[in-house]
């Protein structure tokens, strides 16, 4: 994982960064475990501008919707016999039916939770990034640190902080921070080191400043980078809410909360319902930022469609 | 490096006796790079260093773009040492790729030079060797150099060829007093490097600037230059310098002149001279 991004500090040239790319999605998805989500969606970027047009044609949107029904059909065939442990799709419905206000609430409560937590670990891990590639002597200093952070399970500090904030949003924002900080900075460090030799060498010749060099060259660089670790983060920093939630039952709303205390009372259906309501938050999520990206990195992307 | 520049004048580029070793620090062999290497260019000159890979042309590119610095012998760029002709900006740096940002667009790429290290200008008035040029318009040099209705597009719309043009145009307009180019056309086909070869001739015959530049090519090297230093390898040394004297301004035509054709041959056997004098290790 250091190795990773430390061994990219010199030896690059020009057509590596396309592969360093997905090397660092892996590489910060496989901290967090959430790899296909991210990878998968880089390897269509290609194809992207024709299947906008084509989103009409069965063949598009037909395997989505079988591959639904088939899912759908199972879980039923399940359920059916398993009232208890798995509750019909049809409760699920009537749940978030009867009461749309409570699910809408308890997920704005997780939803500004993660993001807000989500964006203080970016800035921390964004500075930390900036500080570790400009500086040597920092870099020995802080990345042990930062490792030994990653290593540790955040599940296992959230009861922890619970007890030390007290049942507030503090601890959440704090897992939820601590949880997004390494995959981001992780990438960024790869991201601002991505700028290739020769385009150094030329900006070295005209004596541009270190300053000049990080804002003009090394930030936008990084910028494929960042977004690679937002598609990984977003998804993580919900993960982080519904933890901490988890660890302070009770107190607070959140869908967290909502979850830990249905299933002590066996409501299976509400369990489930909160569940849809996450896994519908990070889609959405994800597919945000994939849109800023394309917005973004047009430059990029559509370098990637040239090679590709 | 900083004994006094004996040889520093104004209006050349000099290095004098430049030695350059790499690696020896204990895990690696020692690799002279440069040894005893002299040259000499006038401001003005068009200037090719030939020679076999690993003569060391290119390490005494970066020599003069200050990039690396010589472990003894002296390196001068119109009077200046390398560190401060970069600090002045004099220096205009084509690399073998373009090095182009992929995000900005071909103005953008030309223009971001003269952006950054704004301090040089009041520095470089304060330089005997510079010679003050009005700044160049960006649109009209790549209009010049044939990209005149590619100004807002991203280099990754553009062509390989049309790359390069970029990069060169980002050198030409920072009015730098020397053009270093470490041979910018080795992976362009051989119908765009001999089109791109017109194009930078016509442009430094109207800017006139000091060029450098590395290749390996024996013809693109006479078409050229002024002036052709034949290097050789193991250690990195100059062979012989040879002056072609061949009118300009030079045209496509030239390329089968029969003049073109004996300096050709003349440059080929001091590179076979070169090569078989030399401890040949490969």
């Amino acid at each position: 994982m250091t190795n990773h991004a430390v061994t990219h500090d010199s030896a690059k040239n020009a057509a590596l960064p396309l592969d360093t790319t997905d090397t660092a999605i892996a590489t910060a998805a496989t901290a967090s475990g959430t790899a296909a989500a991210a990878t998968s969606d880089r390897r269509a970027t290609p194809r992207r501008s024709t299947t906008r047009r084509s989103i009409l044609r069965p063949t598009i949107w037909l395997p989505v919707v079988v591959a639904l029904l088939v899912a759908g059909v199972l879980w039923e065939v399940v359920a059916i016999n398993n009232t208890y442990l798995l509750p019909r799709l049809g409760m699920i419905g009537q749940a978030i039916i009867t009461q749309p206000a409570f699910y809408l609430e308890n997920a704005w409560v997780t939803l500004s939770e993660a993001l807000i937590g989500l964006v203080i670990g970016f800035v921390a891990a964004f500075i930390v990034a900036v500080i570790v590639t400009e500086s040597g002597i920092l870099r020995r200093a802080i990345m042990p640190l930062a490792v030994v952070l990653n290593v540790t399970p955040v599940v296992a500090i959230a009861p922890a902080l619970v007890v030390a904030f007290g049942f507030g949003p503090a601890p959440k924002l704090i897992v939820t921070a601590l949880i997004t900080f390494f995959p981001i900075l992780m990438n960024v460090i790869t991201g601002l080191n991505s700028v290739s030799p020769p385009i150094l060498q030329v900006f070295a010749t005209l004596r541009a400043s270190r300053l000049e060099v990080l804002t003009r060259l090394r930030l936008p660089s990084s910028l494929p980078y960042v977004f690679a670790a937002l598609k990984v983060v977003f998804p993580l920093s919900i993960v982080g809410a519904v933890v901490a939630e988890f660890s302070a039952p009770g107190a607070a709303k959140g869908l967290g909360t909502v979850i830990s205390v249905a299933s002590s009372n066996s409501r299976l259906a509400v369990v489930y319902a909160a569940i849809l309501c996450l896994a519908i938050m990070g889609a959405v999520l994800l597919f945000l930022v994939t849109l800023l990206e394309k917005r973004v990195l047009r430059w990029h992307e559509s370098q990637l469609l040239k090679r590709g | 490096m900083n004994t006094t520049r004996v040889n520093a004048s104004p209006d050349q580029i000099v290095v004098s006796d430049a030695l350059k070793i790499y690696g020896g620090s204990g895990s690696s062999a020692e690799v002279t790079a440069l040894s005893h290497v002299d040259l000499t260019v006038d401001r003005g000159q068009f200037v090719s260093i030939i020679g076999p890979s690993g003569c060391g042309k290119s390490t005494l590119l970066r020599l003069i773009a200050g990039l690396e610095t010589a472990d003894s012998g002296d390196v001068s760029v119109f009077g200046a040492d390398p560190d401060q002709a970069c600090a002045a900006k004099m220096i205009g740096f084509v690399p073998q790729v373009p090095a182009l940002l992929p995000w900005l667009s071909v103005v953008g790429n030309v223009t971001l030079p003269s952006k950054v290290n704004r301090r040089a200008d009041a520095l470089r008035r304060t330089l005997p060797g510079h010679v003050h040029r009005d700044a160049a318009d960006p649109r009209a040099l790549l209009a010049k150099i044939g990209l005149g209705d590619a100004l807002d597009r991203l280099p990754h719309q553009l062509s390989g060829g049309m790359q390069q043009r970029v990069a060169i145009a980002r050198a030409f307009a920072i009015q730098a007093d020397v053009l270093l180019m470490d041979e910018p056309f080795s992976a362009l086909d051989e119908f765009t490097r001999e089109a791109i070869q017109m194009q930078l001739l016509e442009l430094w015959e109207q800017m006139r600037t000091t060029v450098v530049f590395v290749t390996h090519s024996i013809s693109e090297a006479v078409v050229l230059s002024d002036k052709v230093v034949v290097m050789s390898a193991r250690p990195g040394r100059i062979e012989a310098v040879v002056d072609i004297d061949l009118p300009r301004p030079r045209r496509q035509g030239l390329l089968e002149s029969a003049a073109m054709h004996e300096y050709e041959h003349l440059i080929r056997g001091k590179l076979q001279t070169a090569w078989a004098a030399g401890p040949v290790a490969r």
